[in-house]
């Protein structure tokens, strides 16, 4: 069963305060979880550890966030019940804010879901996590480099130490709703035509605006 | 703007392109070991060789060390007699819904609310789960559960399920309720109702498992043989005449880790005191609801009314009725209870066998009902033909092997 507390069908009280964090099964959404909240969400190493929602509180920046941990998923077309409950959560709580959050060794595969939710244009805040294991495997990201692109925040994280977990936390109210169509033309080698006026190098505070 | 599914991936190419450089790393020891316990010649071993371990430390250190070396001392040396002395009228009913019988002499056979019901569950199955709880715990967290997953592969597609069932199956063997739930990754209908019913029937849970241990040392062996069987046949049977879809497994390894401390502390704690919480007051609960029912009188007349069926079919005496009564609060203390009905080895293998894969509890009757209504009825209705063909079957083993 899911630890701590969960809550059905709870309405959300104001816009933009409820986050739902989505991305594959085993990057470790429960542990960031339980690190943001801490709440006691069941955190184990094997995918589909969480198939029902646990939803927990943090206030921050004068706001009370409603944080919900949602059942890991690989896309937004469900293979099996706890993936329907992620699209399920999706779809009830529209003006939610999303909480993506990927795998730093498997960025790929997360980025698809990603790019599912972004084009469903809801705020966006990407969390790249498990930063320790990709640097043991030697793989590095450019992770200002992946703000630019995406144009929403994008913080590293370690949830097992708490590394960038503040930062993320904070960067919360930050978030916002990804160009899909911008992107998409970045990755084609066409600068989208209005380019922000200002970029800068995605020092991460802003979201590159 | 929606895009296909294509355009989706080319795009995820070109932001890892442009975002993410591999270096070159030396196989880590952990990656080693990954593949070995997942390639069957060295994993079967290893898998064999890590439940063996499981299974010892579950009976040394909660049976042996725990249970019987300081629970069963304290609860029948000093508790019981303390309680036998203390408590006014031997005769009246208080008594013996409190203390039971003014002559038992052990915790067992005593079958009082604040002897055998704190004996049983605090005594007896605490300990039992709480190692449990560690040693699963181990499991997930160290991430070998998946790759026991790959390995059980094979065998768990012949009942219509594939690798990952092994995650409800371990889960259910802690508590059924949590395993209930996780059934949920599973892809069809078909494999949840699958695992859902077997579930239900066959996979008895800890603190099943930890009174087992304490009252039929020499015959759980065999009891657990019995249950292995029926999930085969039975497995074997619902794979074919349930219509759906058994796809092929699809599952993630995730790389070994060291558990990480306070983790492990956290998920112990919290399923721990989820125990504590739901099964005390349902052990209580139960002796309480079953010593008023031997008090009213009803208890005698089901054991008279299902006499044919318990003694004829299933070849078991018609006290056993009263335990089965009482399993639907809790199974252990159905188990408890059956220990101090004088049977034969062979009936107290039977009815033990018939207590574990007769109705679930109430617990895990919620659960099923909150997954699912005509799931929950087609899988009562499984049960009951289960049972029935089941508990007859074993007795005509019984029968021919000249036990019964």
């Amino acid at each position: 069963m899911t630890g701590g507390k969960t809550e059905m069908a709870v309405l959300v009280p104001e816009r933009g305060t409820t986050v739902l964090m989505i991305g594959n099964p085993n990057v470790g959404k429960s542990a960031l979880f339980n690190r943001i909240t801490g709440a006691n969400a069941i955190v184990s190493n094997y995918p589909g550890t969480t198939v029902d929602f646990t939803s927990g509180t943090f206030i921050g920046g004068g706001r009370t966030y409603t944080i919900i941990d949602v059942p890991g998923t690989y896309s937004l077309d469900p293979r099996d019940a706890a993936e329907e409950v992620a699209v399920r959560m999706l779809r009830d709580y529209p003006d939610a804010v999303v909480m993506i959050v990927l795998d730093a060794t498997k960025t790929d595969r997360g980025l698809y879901v990603a790019l599912e939710v972004m084009e469903r244009g809801m705020p966006c805040i990407v969390a790249v996590n498990m930063m320790d294991a990709a640097h043991e495997k030697k793989i590095s990201l450019d992770i200002a480099a992946l703000q630019r692109i995406l144009g929403v925040p994008v913080v590293a994280t370690t949830a097992t130490s708490g590394e960038g977990v503040r930062d993320l936390a904070d960067m919360l109210r930050k978030a916002k709703v990804a160009d899909i169509g911008a992107i998409a033309q970045r990755m084609r080698g066409e600068e989208p035509e209005r380019e922000p006026a200002f970029t800068c190098g995605g020092c991460g505070g802003c979201g590159g605006r | 703007m929606v895009f296909s599914s294509d355009a989706r991936w080319e795009m995820v190419d070109e932001i890892t392109r442009q975002t993410v450089t591999y270096g070159t790393y030396k196989q880590t020891l952990g990656a080693v070991l990954g593949d070995l316990t997942v390639k069957p010649l060295t994993g079967i071993p290893v898998a064999v060789a890590a439940l063996y371990a499981f299974w010892s430390v579950f009976t040394s250190f909660a049976g042996e060390l725990v249970t019987d070396g300081f629970m069963v001392k304290f609860f029948d040396g000093l508790w019981l007699p303390w309680f036998q002395a203390i408590w006014p009228d031997p005769g009246s009913w208080h008594y013996f819904l409190f203390i039971g019988n003014p002559a038992a002499d052990t915790c067992f056979e005593a079958f009082g609310m604040l002897t055998s019901g704190l004996f049983v569950s605090v005594g007896v199955v605490l300990p039992a789960v709480f190692v449990f709880y560690l040693m699963m715990t181990l499991l997930e967290d160290s991430g070998y559960l998946p790759r026991l997953a790959v390995l059980m592969d094979t065998v768990l597609h012949r009942i219509g399920l594939h690798g990952y069932a092994i995650v409800p199956i371990i889960l259910g063997l802690g508590c059924n309720v949590p395993a209930v739930t996780a059934t949920r990754i599973l892809e069809t209908k078909k494999q949840r109702f699958i695992m859902m019913t077997l579930l239900a029937i066959f996979i008895p849970c800890g603190a099943q498992l930890g009174i087992m241990m304490s009252i039929i040392p020499d015959l759980i062996g065999v009891v657990i043989l019995c249950l292995i069987i029926g999930f085969g046949i039975f497995g074997f049977v619902l794979n074919k005449i349930i219509p759906g879809e058994n796809p092929e497994i699809l599952v993630d390894v995730p790389p070994y880790n060291w558990p990480v401390k306070e983790y492990v502390i956290k998920k112990l704690w919290n399923r721990t005191k989820g125990f504590l919480k739901e099964a005390v007051p349902f052990v209580l609960l139960g002796i309480l609801l079953v010593n008023l029912l031997y008090l009213g009188g009803v208890i005698q007349g089901l054991a008279n009314l299902f006499e044919p069926v318990f003694v004829t079919w299933f070849g078991v005496p018609k006290e056993t009725v009263g335990p089965l009564i009482a399993a639907f609060l809790r199974k252990d203390l159905a188990i408890a209870q059956l220990s101090i009905i004088p049977m034969t080895a062979y009936q107290m293998v039977a009815s033990v066998v018939l207590v574990t894969i007769y109705f679930p509890c109430v617990a895990t009757f919620v659960v099923m009902l909150r997954e699912g209504w005509k799931e929950l009825i087609a899988a009562i209705a499984v049960l009951f033909v289960v049972v029935f063909i089941y508990g007859g079957l074993i007795h005509a083993v019984g029968i021919l092997l000249g036990v019964a």
